[in-house]
């Protein structure tokens, strides 16, 4: 799964508006200052990219604890700040899916069992699923508004972020080449 | 609504999420992470695919702040920054 283009050319162009905005060039910031501008810059033109999804708006909601962050994020995110930040429908998928998702992901191993286990019969399949929880725990808590989501949707939504996240650090490091470039030009 | 969802507690086929569907994203999951174009199409365990997962998702999140320090130290001069901004609206206009 890979992000359009476009995505990341939406992604460039608001990173920049941000480092205009908040003046990253300016000498007047102070070192971790100018780093937490290039980084929210970054976030809010990851957000606006990807446009309105639940780890969007909980990256949004997070961002937004902050009260010095609101300038900054309304100037890059525009119409979008209001929008992102209305409190999320509940989602359609029904809270079963969390249980199906845990037996599915206990049975997927219980499936395995037969070709390698170091464990014996009966608690290799509940280590499995401990081991499932325990993991969907600290992704919970990796993915933005990862804490309300469960089942299908919060595996969905890693992927989507994931996936999101990649195409964040491309386009910073080809930032950053080009940026290097072009101070050696100097 | 809620309250529709706890009654029915049989829900309907349509609203049902698949196991097929759950096996398909963690499968999808497992082609995202680096290591995929190791292992190819074998698959491995769920629970292996989630903890990589949050493990790609952490590494990410560092360079993200790595990769943001040194932006740090490029964009400080003023006269840097605006050439740059300069270079990069050319390329993409």
């Amino acid at each position: 799964m890979q992000v359009r283009n476009s995505f990341k050319l939406a992604l460039l162009k608001q990173m920049l508006l941000g480092f205009q905005l908040s003046a990253v060039s300016s000498n007047s910031m102070s070192v971790p200052e100018r780093k937490n501008a290039i980084k929210l810059s970054a976030d809010a033109a990851m957000v606006f990219a990807r446009g309105s999804t639940r780890w969007t708006r909980g990256l949004v909601a997070g961002l937004s604890e902050n009260s010095n962050n609101e300038d900054l994020l309304r100037g890059i995110l525009g119409k979008k700040y209001e929008r992102l930040s209305l409190p999320c429908r509940s989602s359609w998928k029904i809270p079963r899916s969390r249980k199906i998702l845990k037996r599915c992901l206990g049975l997927c191993s219980r499936r395995k069992k037969a070709t390698a286990t170091q464990h014996d019969v009966k608690s290799g399949s509940t280590l499995a699923r401990r081991l499932v929880k325990k993991r969907i725990q600290v992704l919970k808590k990796l993915l933005p508004g990862g804490e309300s989501m469960a089942g299908f949707s919060l595996l969905d939504q890693t992927l989507d972020y994931a996936v999101s996240l990649k195409a964040q650090v491309d386009i910073m490091r080809r930032l950053l080449k080009i940026s290097k470039a072009s101070n050696l030009n100097k | 609504m809620s309250s529709r969802r706890a009654r029915s507690r049989q829900s309907t086929s349509s609203s049902r999420i698949t196991d097929e569907q759950i096996n398909d994203l963690v499968s999808k999951l497992q082609a995202v992470l680096p290591e995929a174009h190791i292992r190819g199409a074998e698959r491995v365990s769920a629970a292996k695919v989630l903890q990589e997962t949050c493990n790609y998702i952490r590494s990410l999140h560092r360079e993200v702040d790595d990769l943001s320090e040194r932006l740090t130290e490029l964009l400080a001069t003023t006269e840097a920054s605006s050439a740059q901004a300069a270079i990069i609206r050319s390329l993409l206009m």
